[in-house]
């Protein structure tokens, strides 16, 4: 055929280097209804659920059961089913309907009525919902601090960074997986160094990561992943009643968790029950409700390469967040993995969420270059920051990253390398050089980092494990090395864990440690003039209007 | 429900005595004698700092940073309480999020479950890992050794669940 010469330019755009296809109901490859979808239906007898979205009881699946014991509000089920789809669709977005009020009526339907909801709304209305629905009534975003080196100073600069710009959770994981205790270290020193009140993690496997937090290396988890179909939910190694259990644990020792759902993740492991990614990402919602956790990652996580090939796709991302919020959970609303290589796309990934605003609006902005992202990469990146924070100054959005200068990047920078730098020492780890120090300060990626022996390091982690090293020994390492005011933050970190303020519904600290959460911060969002509006956040809209970048016209000689 | 938990809690606890807990717990530290919370207690930290115990039973203000790094506070010591986890289910549930303060009432329980112990009944609930049996020992371990009857119930429900939908050891 002789080539049209606008289609061949087309096609060397980067939109074409994604993904797309066409959808395929009975393997799951449909975001939003498939038509082997249950009708939503429920029984309750004698205060039991009886029936649930077409299945009778002794025919419940695992899940089915766990959501019927536990995730759904019993007592108001059978009215709130009654109503119509379109009807609750409504008091999503009136104005006039306050969150409790639409909350009451959402926590007590059945996982496929409350999909049907999700699917009356047009992707305008759901940045409506949002807005009221999620749990606490300031945004923030979370950061991923990693690098392929697992350079430990360079994560400590990274995460102070990031700190000061205002990603009050960061969450690092690891290149190679024995370096898991240096990592979770590394991060926490360089985000007190940073700003006080940032609680970090290290996402490694469920029982390692829930060791690191038992000796205060960590303040929170949120990688527990749950799944839709029960037999993903085996092959991921786990049930309802072991993830519940987990939940328990992370409680049990003062640690905020959340879970990890997405949609896309059942078609990538085989077994969709050919069920549309939206209920199935319902099955997950429920079950973490069911299990007392008081929040979720989701919006496709990791998997988002497969809703954002299929027609609706991202529509169902911005629903499945809407639905988590829905049931009361605090959402970390992904905006993680990278997926396209348009950049015109991965800005309308994040747009419903980043515009609503949710608890998280990324549960992983990448705080390092892409290339030193060892959660495969996010949709956006720390050479994004300028633009990011150019589409919150624009819109008047808090996108939850604020601007800061060089200087005082290379401040926070060194501060945070030599605190890590005097831990090590204090802990007896290998080394980290001045030279160490100062290439983290003003470096920008691993490579500009001295290499370290890393057979010596993955030693000194295990023999750090093997001695029984605890949060303690940090904070005598800090002291010892005059390092007071971190010392100080990492102390403080350990006193709220005992105290648990921040185990409830989508909590922070600010600086001071004060604990903001869904309780003292709810959304009160009802129509103009009321939730959360960033240019009365005086001290955060001012630092948005002030980039550095922009120029002073009383200051400029024409 | 709660009152319910609590109770039986309570009972059990008078039943077995306080043996074998990693985490002891002051006899004094019962769900009777605690205050009804609400979600207008919330932060603890700010509001109630002298209702939060470290688990001996010493005041949270009490423990310092100089305690510390003098080495005086051992790490156990810088750990949840279970009254302060039940405080905080009850500020859930006053904020109208009753599964969580299910969650935390379990987690009440397992304070005093040892790390090493709690990993492992974890991963005994995890597919294919058990036979009904050893989920029910488990059950038994946690009514008799921690005191932990929610939690107990949790492993007898997972047994009769897990024979049903095929998870048991074997089953795969």
């Amino acid at each position: 055929m002789k080539r049209q010469k606008r289609f061949e330019k087309l096609e060397k755009r980067p939109v074409h280097l994604d993904g797309f296809v066409k959808e395929w109901d009975d393997e799951g490859l449909v975001a939003m209804r498939s038509k082997n979808d249950p009708d939503a239906s429920l029984k309750v007898e004698n205060g039991v659920i009886t029936e649930l979205d077409g299945k009778k009881r002794e025919d419940f699946d695992l899940i089915d059961q766990y959501i019927a014991e536990y995730g759904i509000n019993i007592a108001n089920a059978e009215k709130a089913n009654a109503m119509s789809s379109q009807s609750i669709a409504k008091m999503l977005i009136d104005p006039n309907v306050s969150r409790s009020e639409v909350v009451k009526v959402t926590t007590a339907l059945t996982p496929a009525k409350a999909s049907d909801v999700i699917n009356q709304l047009n992707f305008a209305e759901m940045i409506m919902a949002v807005q009221k629905m999620r749990p606490r009534r300031t945004p923030f975003t979370q950061a991923h601090i990693t690098n392929t080196l697992d350079n430990p100073a360079e994560i400590a600069a990274d995460g102070a960074e990031a700190a000061l710009r205002g990603f009050p959770e960061l969450e690092t994981t690891t290149a190679v997986a024995r370096y898991a205790p240096l990592n979770a270290i590394s991060l926490m020193v360089g985000a007190q160094a940073g700003r006080p009140g940032v609680i970090t993690q290290c996402s490694v496997e469920e029982a390692v990561e829930l060791g690191l937090g038992m000796r205060g290396f960590t303040a929170y988890a949120e990688t527990i992943s749950v799944y839709g179909t029960d037999k993903v939910f085996t092959d991921g190694d786990d049930t309802p009643w072991s993830k519940g259990f987990l939940a328990s644990c992370y409680a049990s020792r003062g640690l905020k968790m959340r879970f990890s759902s997405g949609s896309g993740s059942e078609v990538l492991m085989g077994y969709t029950e050919g069920k549309s990614m939206l209920y199935l990402e319902s099955r997950c919602i429920y079950i973490t409700k069911a299990s007392g956790v008081q929040g979720l990652q989701n919006g496709s996580v990791s998997c988002i390469g497969v809703p954002s090939a299929v027609p609706s796709g991202l529509r169902e991302v911005l629903g499945e967040n809407l639905m988590c919020m829905m049931m009361d959970l605090e959402c970390a609303s992904s905006n993680d993995q990278t997926f396209s290589h348009s950049d015109i796309r991965r800005t309308e990934r994040m747009l419903g969420q980043f515009i609503a605003g949710t608890d998280y609006i990324s549960s992983g902005y990448a705080g390092e270059e892409n290339s030193d992202n060892t959660f495969a990469g996010s949709n956006m990146d720390v050479l994004d920051y300028d633009d990011y924070e150019s589409m919150e100054r624009d819109l008047a959005v808090n996108g939850g990253i604020l601007p800061i200068t060089e200087d005082q990047a290379i401040k926070i920078r060194k501060k945070a390398a030599k605190a890590v730098q005097a831990v090590f020492d204090g802990l007896g780890l290998p080394e980290i050089t001045d030279e160490e120090v100062e290439a983290a300060t003003y470096g920008s990626t691993s490579g500009d980092m001295p290499k370290r022996d890393m057979a010596q390091d993955i030693k000194a982690a295990q023999d750090l494990m093997d001695r029984g090293v605890t949060v303690s020994d940090i904070i005598k390492a800090l002291d010892d090395h005059g390092i007071d005011d971190t010392a100080q933050a990492v102390f403080k970190l350990a006193q709220q864990k005992i105290c648990g303020d921040y185990l409830q519904t989508s909590a922070i600290f600010d600086k001071d440690w004060n604990c903001i959460s869904a309780i003292n911060d709810n959304n009160d969002y009802m129509g103009p003039g009321t939730g959360y509006r960033v240019w009365e956040d005086e001290a955060q809209w001012n630092k948005i209007k002030n980039i550095p970048w922009a120029l002073d016209p009383q200051k400029v000689d024409f | 429900m709660s009152e319910v938990d609590d109770l039986v809690a309570k009972i059990m606890s008078e039943l077995n005595g306080n043996g074998g807990t990693a985490t002891k717990t002051p006899t004094t530290d019962t769900a009777s004698s605690e205050p009804n919370l609400t979600a207008k207690d919330f932060p603890l930290f700010r509001k109630h700092p002298d209702l939060v115990k470290a688990p001996s039973g010493k005041q949270l203000k009490t423990i310092t940073f100089q305690d510390i790094v003098d080495g005086k506070v051992d790490s156990k010591e810088l750990r949840i309480a279970p009254s302060t986890l039940r405080m905080q289910g009850k500020i859930s549930a006053g904020a109208g999020r009753s599964q969580i303060q299910n969650n935390f009432q379990r987690a009440a329980e397992l304070t005093g479950v040892p790390d090493d112990r709690l990993l492992e009944m974890y991963g005994a609930l995890r597919p294919f890992r058990s036979s009904k049996q050893d989920l029910l020992d488990i059950a038994d371990e946690l009514a008799n050794k921690y005191n932990a009857p929610i939690c107990s119930n949790w492993f007898k429900e997972a047994a009769t669940n897990y024979e049903k939908h095929q998870k048991l050891k074997g089953d795969n």
